[in-house]
């Protein structure tokens, strides 16, 4: 891929502090985000991968310290540090416009008193429709994500899960963001619309723009990603492309995760991770490695960018080409 | 790993508002602490009367000036307070437990208990309740404790909706559901799952009721329906006041008056706090 | 009679000899003029794992909290090893709510936000009246089976990760010794390592035990791998 990046996150850190306690949410965390491409961030609740999402929209609690960058370049648009900036700008020029959010609940993120239309139109005149084509435009995205027009003249308690979903990643959708974030948009869904709307985050790269999938299921992840960042202890071990991920893991990790499926060997990774809290120093998935040494007391290196990059000193494969 | 410092900035982000909170305080303390160490800061009579000083215009002597029997309407203004403040935080009390016992009732065993319970609550809500409070006072001898009647008969009714609708939305939640699989009997549901999460809002709604209640005995000593008029109480003072207000003298009226609002304001200012730090919906809360 | 059953042994003959297992008979539940089950046949057996399959809104969540004992059909009636089952909640005795037990989607939902981790192992056994040390030291093994460390024990739902706390939370299904355990989605918010490891230990159980367990699932992938006999439940 030689297009240059819409999103370019680099070396972001993010700590809370509790009142006896410095949570390590996520550490180091470096990658970049091109036109057209699914990655898909996975691991275990906890690991530090929602956070992710909410310091990339600015929406982290008081006690968060974030540093390190995430550059937004988009065509057309100023470039901005979604970091640096201030809350004003970000809600004024990045959220929504610059950056969407298909949301973990829909049932709760959506205004109860207005019908799903009444909400898409305000979001499409809030950027930039008239409110002459505002209805047209309201009718072409719901047909996109599949939502009938008259479900659209519903409330949203009126909607069953999957409805609300669908009119969740169309309010998204709606200002036409260059980058679309999914935090675990499939959680409580039954089979049919979880591929419907892993479906939905694939058309939508295949118009241009980045999705960043956030999940903890790994099918969904293997179903649409480009690529792939494994997440445990607050960092990426392992980034690689879909299909080599799942068929051929580098990372030992990653190789325990999958062997943790139920339509593989169902076992579960030995041992359970560590608190943000309280990581090893080294590396933090030693303690469950049985390939680890003394090598391992220091943390390993993981490449910037690109997808074939693993951390580990004893990868299960030498080479990991991208 | 470099073990990241946090930055001032994010330490020590003040909450919007912070100001009016310590604004809150300083206000009701000091309000508060006047009216309860009045009588050792200032050993003098509130009630001597002095003819030969009536309706005096503030000044160092009589820093809220005189009314028309010559009494200094600062001291007395906190004499008032001392006792509005009593009868308020002791019938929002009494309140509390009327509507605390009807809302647990209607709650938690539910059926037609809870209809005939909440029949009688949108019964009495929907009287006019300064004047049923006018009216249960009419109907006892005027002492203080007919206007803590008047108060608390009257204001246990958002206590008791507000007791019924928790109950009400936690009984189904998963987590009662399990307590109930684990054995628990009825009362340790209750006792152990359900009170203690009604418990923070029945005292948050205490709490605010005390200024609804303060300002109800106030309407009631001012239509002359309240304390024993030799008490002194806000409403009481306000009262006399309009005869001195006619002469010019508004400082009678005025002061007491300011004085009340200052101290129910800075109460519901506070309260209004507490209840954004216990409202889930306005915390906003660590998701790991 | 609707089609319900797709399993012959769900179908109980009139006169049948009472046979172990938890059963539900022609079990019909509505919320208010919403019918959500409609005459619904389902046995679980000791020692079996019956899965528990159907699109959205056709009432398995109901079906589950029926079967669990905390909502009683409009008509038709549980069996628990034969013995029909009267009522739900308080209206049946600790004795015969403890024998069955419920595993939700969402431990948070299902914690009590004040209470440690060990005092929410802890309560089911306090709650029937064990002393506390006793009570302690079960919690203490039952922390042990599910992989919790001590210090996780002392912390709130809020200090602990969904996978955490559901740990905690089947931890808390097992301490009455369930002969029954019904699991409503309940990996589905977990990753795939502690998706494994709760089906492993509810499979430990299960084998030591001879208890019978429900799964309610999404995933064609974990319902093929983990019961041994499925049933669909047809939209309401």
């Amino acid at each position: 891929m030689t297009a240059p990046a819409l999103l370019t996150v680099d070396g972001l850190t993010v700590r809370f502090r509790l009142r006896d306690a410095l949570v390590h949410a996520v550490t180091d965390l470096s990658l970049t985000l091109r036109p057209g491409e699914l990655l898909a961030v996975v691991g275990e609740s906890g690991c530090g991968k929602s956070v992710l999402a909410h310091a990339l929209l600015g929406l982290l609690p008081r006690n968060a310290a974030v540093t390190g960058h995430a550059r937004l370049r988009a065509p057309g648009r100023d470039d901005v540090d979604l970091i640096g900036a201030g809350e004003r700008h970000l809600a004024r020029h990045v959220r929504g416009r610059g950056v969407g959010l298909v949301p973990q609940s829909p049932a709760t993120a959506l205004t109860p008193v207005r019908t799903g239309r009444k909400l898409l139109e305000e979001t499409l005149r809030a950027h930039g429709h008239t409110r002459r084509d505002a209805p047209a435009a309201a009718d072409r995205i719901a047909a996109d994500v599949g939502l009938d027009p008259a479900d659209l003249d519903r409330y949203p308690h009126e909607l069953s899960g999957g409805m609300a979903q669908r009119l969740a990643t169309a309010l998204a959708l709606a200002p036409d963001p260059p980058v679309l974030l999914a935090d675990e948009p499939t959680t409580g869904l039954d089979r049919p619309l979880v591929d419907h709307t892993l479906d939905l985050l694939r058309r939508r790269c295949d118009t241009g723009a980045a999705v960043l999938l956030i999940t903890h299921d790994l099918a969904a992840a293997r179903r649409v990603a480009d690529t792939v960042a494994v997440m445990y202890a607050s960092r990426i071990v392992e980034h690689r492309p879909t299909e080599a991920l799942f068929d051929d893991p580098a990372h030992p990790y990653t190789a325990g995760l999958l062997d943790a499926l139920p339509d593989r060997a169902f076992v579960p990774v030995p041992g359970h991770p560590p608190a943000l809290t309280d990581l090893p120093g080294g590396c933090a998935f030693a303690p469950r490695c049985a390939r680890a040494t003394d090598t391992c007391a220091t943390v390993p290196r993981l490449d910037a960018e690109g997808a074939g990059r693993v951390a580990c000193h004893h990868p299960l494969r030498e080479e990991v080409p991208a | 790993m470099t073990d990241l410092a946090l930055p001032a900035r994010v330490r020590r982000l003040r909450r919007p508002g912070s100001a009016g909170t310590t604004v809150a305080v300083v206000v009701l303390a000091g309000v508060v602490a006047a009216a309860l160490l009045a009588p050792v800061l200032w050993p003098l009579d509130q009630s001597a009367v002095d003819l030969s000083r009536t309706r005096l215009a503030p000044s160092a002597d009589n820093l809220a000036g005189t009314d028309d029997l010559g009494r200094d309407v600062a001291l007395r203004s906190l004499y008032g307070l001392r006792v509005s403040l009593l009868v308020g935080a002791v019938a929002a009390l009494v309140a509390a437990v009327i509507g605390g016992l009807v809302g647990a009732l209607a709650g938690s065993v539910g059926g037609w208990v809870d209809r005939a319970l909440m029949r009688v609550v949108d019964t009495v809500a929907a009287l006019p309740h300064l004047l049923l409070g006018i009216f249960i006072v009419a109907m006892l001898r005027p002492s203080l404790g007919a206007v803590i009647a008047s108060i608390a008969l009257t204001h246990w009714l958002s206590t008791a909706r507000i007791v019924r609708s928790e109950l009400l939305s936690l009984r189904n939640r998963p987590f009662v559901d399990a307590a109930i699989s684990g054995g628990a009997s009825r009362a340790r549901v209750l006792t152990r799952h359900l009170l203690p999460h009604v418990l923070p809002r029945l005292a948050l709604a205490t709490t605010l009721m005390v200024p609804h209640a303060v300002w109800h005995e106030t309407a009631l000593s001012f239509l002359g329906l309240g304390l024993p008029p030799h008490l002194a109480s806000i409403g009481n003072m306000i009262n006399d006041g309009q005869r001195s207000l006619l002469t010019g003298a508004w400082w009678a009226s005025i002061v007491p008056g300011l004085l009340l609002v200052a101290a129910t304001l800075a109460l519901a200012v506070l309260t209004g706090r507490w209840r954004d730090r216990l409202d889930p919906r306005v915390r906003a809360e660590l998701q790991l | 009679m609707t089609v319900t059953a797709p399993d012959a042994t769900d179908a109980v003959a009139p006169g049948a000899a009472p046979a172990a297992g938890l059963a539900a008979h022609q079990v019909s539940v509505a919320y208010g003029r919403q019918r959500v089950l409609d005459r619904v046949d389902l046995r679980i057996a000791p020692g079996e794992t019956v899965g528990l399959r159907g699109p959205s809104g056709s009432g398995k969540s109901t079906l589950a909290r029926v079967l669990a004992l905390l909502h009683a059909p409009d008509s038709g009636h549980l069996t628990l090893d034969g013995s029909p089952v009267r009522g739900a909640r308080h209206r049946l005795p600790a004795s015969v709510r403890t024998r069955v037990a419920i595993l939700f989607q969402s431990p948070r939902a299902a914690t009590d936000p004040r209470l440690s981790l060990a005092d929410i192992v802890a309560e089911p056994l306090r709650a029937t009246g064990t002393p506390r040390e006793q009570a302690a030291a079960r919690t203490a093994e039952l922390a042990d089976l599910v992989g919790l460390t001590t210090d996780l024990l002392t912390r709130r739902p809020h200090a602990v990760s969904d996978g955490q706390l559901q740990r905690a939370c089947l931890a808390r299904a097992l301490v009455h010794r369930p002969d029954y355990l019904l699991c409503d989605e309940a990996t589905a918010m977990l990753d795939a390592s502690t998706q494994a490891h709760v089906a492993a230990v509810i499979g430990d159980y299960q084998r030591r035990q001879g208890a019978g367990v429900l799964v309610i699932t999404h995933d064609p992938a974990l319902m093929a791998r983990w019961a041994t006999r499925v049933v669909d439940l047809p939209a309401a």
